[in-house]
């Protein structure tokens, strides 16, 4: 419920109420300024009063529903991506354990890897291996961060170029072939 | 200045506490209503990126759901199958047919297939597939008959209540171990008397079970529950690790 103000109707009296001293002096100057500052009929549009205002009223009300309401109330779409093809016994989230060994000076320590997803996460020594009885060294126990290490080399190089997986590849067959014929000599 | 309000303002009050009621009721009514998972994920069914019909490879073609969903017996988690295990067959069956395509592209160029995620619990939930299947705990008790939906739907609502409506009670969901994925099982399948040479009665009861005609859900789950010791928890920490 709007509260319409009535104003009284301009006095009888002469007495004319001004509001600013251009207004007062009433000139040409004053007229033209006021009409372009001010044109008459700029607060209506279709000549209703209220309709901007009204207008505005609306836009804001509606916004303030489709931002609230509709945009994040659907349940989002999440996926299920699984491999195209699957590691051999890996299964997501288990554990998988490797039976391992890792050269050392006096021969290979057995161990058991654990791995989650691939990712080596612990190394164990192996229980049923007699040479060590599962024990392990401090050593062992953390060459598991070896693995991890960001100096390790991540392409093929050969004596300090950059090679392919092929020229490796060759190069071992070649190895194979040359020791399989001199049996292992020059080996370490 | 005497009368500053006009006498229409005297009900306001009344008239604000009224409304504020009833508005008040509509919204915790509309909540409790709607804002539950019966409501919310019931009948969710999203277009998957390929129109995989489960009634045509379980029923008509009579695949287990293991042969996709393999690691439900082993793991936590269950698992979308791979390209490859579509591929298996899809190299030489329906070779041609373009609602295949997607999968083809994914095994040619390597990009898995993006399936949209129906059954989710909220990250809270600690939830172990392994240990519901291998207990006698049905595909169909969770996820409802699948081998009959052509587009997968969210069947059951998957709410805290709804988990402890079996919790509390198993004995009236679960069934031989040997027919998880038969998801057509019906109590009345269950011939007494090779059931109860299989798995015997519970203890206590005196009534010879294996002349009855029928057996009951109740009864088939009160004798697994007791054979394998199936005891859910029923505590907090029992899914809220």
């Amino acid at each position: 419920m709007k509260r319409v103000f009535q104003h009284p109707p301009e006095g009888l009296t002469g007495k004319r109420y001004w509001r600013s001293l251009g207004e007062l002096s009433d000139t040409p100057e004053f007229r033209e300024w006021l009409e372009r500052e001010f044109p008459a009929g700029a607060a209506e549009i279709a000549g209703d009063e209220v309709s901007r205002r009204s207008f505005l009223k609306l836009m804001g009300a509606s916004m303030a529903l489709a931002g609230f309401g509709l945009t994040s109330c659907r349940k989002p779409e999440m996926h299920l991506v699984p491999f195209t093809k699957s590691a051999e016994w890996v299964i997501p989230g288990k554990f998988l354990y490797y039976a391992t060994a890792m050269p050392r000076r006096y021969g290979a320590l057995p161990l058991v890897a654990t791995t989650v997803d691939g990712r080596p996460i612990k190394i164990e020594g192996n229980p049923l291996h007699p040479d060590s009885n599962g024990a392990t060294d401090a050593f062992a126990q953390a060459s598991v961060l070896d693995l991890y290490d960001p100096s390790r080399s991540q392409r093929f190089v050969q004596e300090r170029k950059l090679s392919d997986r092929a020229t490796f590849e060759k190069y071992i067959a070649d190895l194979r072939t040359r020791l399989a014929a001199n049996g292992g000599a020059g080996l370490a | 200045m005497a009368n500053f309000f006009p006498r229409w303002t005297n009900w306001l009050p009344l008239k604000i506490m009224i409304c504020g009621i009833v508005i008040v009721t509509a919204l915790v009514g509309a909540t409790w209503y709607y804002d539950t998972p019966k409501y919310t994920r019931v009948g969710y069914m999203p277009t998957q990126p390929v129109p995989f019909p489960h009634d045509l490879h379980v029923t008509q073609l009579g695949m287990d759901c293991r042969y996709c969903h393999g690691y439900v017996e082993v793991a936590a988690h269950s698992n979308v199958p791979d390209t490859q295990v579509c591929m298996n067959c899809h190299t030489q069956v329906q070779k041609d047919n373009p609602k295949l395509q997607p999968v083809r592209d994914s095994w040619t160029t390597g990009q898995p297939v993006p399936w949209v995620q129906i059954h989710r619990t909220p990250d809270y939930v600690y939830y172990n597939h392994a240990a519901h299947v291998n207990r006698g705990i049905s595909c169909f008790s969770c996820h409802g008959e699948v081998n009959h939906m052509p587009v997968v739907y969210h069947a059951k609502p998957h709410g805290m209540a709804w988990c402890l409506e079996c919790h509390r009670a198993p004995e009236n969901f679960l069934r031989p171990e040997d027919q998880i994925t038969n998801l057509n099982w019906k109590p009345d399948d269950v011939n007494p008397a090779a059931f109860v040479a299989k798995y015997g009665q519970p203890q206590g009861v005196k009534e010879d079970w294996s002349t009855k005609k029928h057996i009951s859900q109740r009864e088939i789950g009160l004798t697994l529950k007791q054979r394998w010791d199936v005891n859910p928890p029923t505590n907090c920490q029992g899914c809220h690790r």
